[in-house]
């Protein structure tokens, strides 16, 4: 028997279990394995290695699971009381923006009549009104960044492994 | 099964206490197995399942329901190992996940007898439970999730974060470190 039949009934036997194989490939395997003692038993000792991890038990620590869940209802806990300081900070930013919206004309003209009475340059008090308008959007963006780096690695191979 | 994730999508969205302890209760022997044979230690594997479930609640809401709960299950334990084992050794993920290096994912003590062999010591068939042992944890892996969990390559792609390609070329690789490490175990 040529050596070509023994690497290809191997590769079947792999295949087999894999994925699965046509017809027509499992009906060339069982002839050959039935002449050839050589493959049958590699054959055999795959199946044989692959039962054994079917059935293999591993014994679980005691209290695993219930030291578990009192950790895991600790921690819910935890998340818990700190939901309301987060939503208080995204209501306090919301409230912010919306105000900066309302009052932008008046700031803007509060910093312009500053701007003249003081003689600073136009530069620096439209900058100044920038900064000051730009204050709540740069806060939120630090502790978006800050929650970001905490878990942002994660969350990348969590969304890709869906 | 589709009806069964979603729903326990939901309750993740609402860190379900309950069903989280229903979750822990049922998926935990099967966790537990799977990162006795990832980390080759039994210690190390229940410090990772508790920590896998501290994700689990914590990052809950980015599990839609589309896929087996398993499976995000699986990612989400596997890359807590990945995670830790780069930061004891500062390595890149690849190096780490790649099949071709010398120890991918190889976590084991090598001193002490692993679980792996203390399980599978009360097997009579010795020849088989020395070729498990030689077998790469990044093998061996693949062959858990595929003959013991029973995941679809598909869904393993999905716990690997690896095309589908590499997923069947791991569990051949695997198979055939079987083979030849039965081979190995036959001649000595």
């Amino acid at each position: 028997m040529s050596e070509n039949n023994h690497n290809r009934a191997l590769q079947l036997i792999a295949q087999a279990r894999v994925e699965g194989i046509p017809e027509a490939d499992s009906s060339w395997l069982r002839a050959h394995l039935e002449e050839c003692e050589f493959c049958t038993e590699r054959a055999h000792h795959t199946d044989r290695a692959l039962r054994m991890m079917r059935t293999a038990t591993i014994p679980l620590p005691a209290g695993l699971a219930s030291r578990t869940q009192f950790r895991v209802r600790l921690r819910a806990q935890e998340l818990r009381e700190r939901e309301p300081k987060r939503r208080a900070l995204w209501l306090a930013c919301a409230v912010s923006w919306a105000f900066g919206i309302a009052s932008a004309l008046y700031v803007w003209r509060l910093f312009q009549w500053f701007g003249e009475r003081t003689g600073v340059p136009k530069l620096v008090w439209e900058l100044g009104f920038g900064l000051w308008w730009t204050v709540p959007a740069l806060f939120l963006l630090v502790v978006v960044l800050m929650e970001k780096v905490r878990h942002g690695s994660e969350s990348d191979w969590m969304r890709q492994s869906r | 099964m589709a009806d069964e994730a979603k729903s326990i999508a939901r309750g993740l969205q609402r860190r379900d206490p309950d069903l989280l302890d229903r979750l822990i209760e049922q998926y935990q022997y099967r966790l537990f197995r799977y990162l006795v044979y990832v980390t080759g230690n039994k210690e190390r594997a229940e410090d990772f399942f508790q920590e896998t479930w501290i994700r689990v609640l914590e990052r809950g809401h980015q599990y839609d329901g589309r896929s087996k709960f398993e499976a995000w299950l699986f990612a989400i334990a596997r890359h807590l190992v990945i995670d830790w084992q780069r930061s004891k050794k500062p390595q890149s993920l690849d190096t780490l996940t790649d099949p071709e290096q010398e120890h991918p994912l190889q976590l084991a003590n090598e001193s002490e007898p692993s679980p792996l062999h203390q399980v599978l010591s009360q097997e009579t068939e010795e020849n088989v439970q020395a070729s498990l042992q030689k077998i790469p944890a990044i093998y061996r892996e693949v062959l858990v999730l595929r003959f013991q969990e029973e995941l679809q390559i598909d869904e393993m792609a999905g716990v690997l974060s690896v095309p589908l390609s590499t997923v069947k070329s791991r569990l051949y690789r695997g198979l055939e470190a079987l083979r030849g490490a039965l081979q190995g175990g036959a001649a000595s």
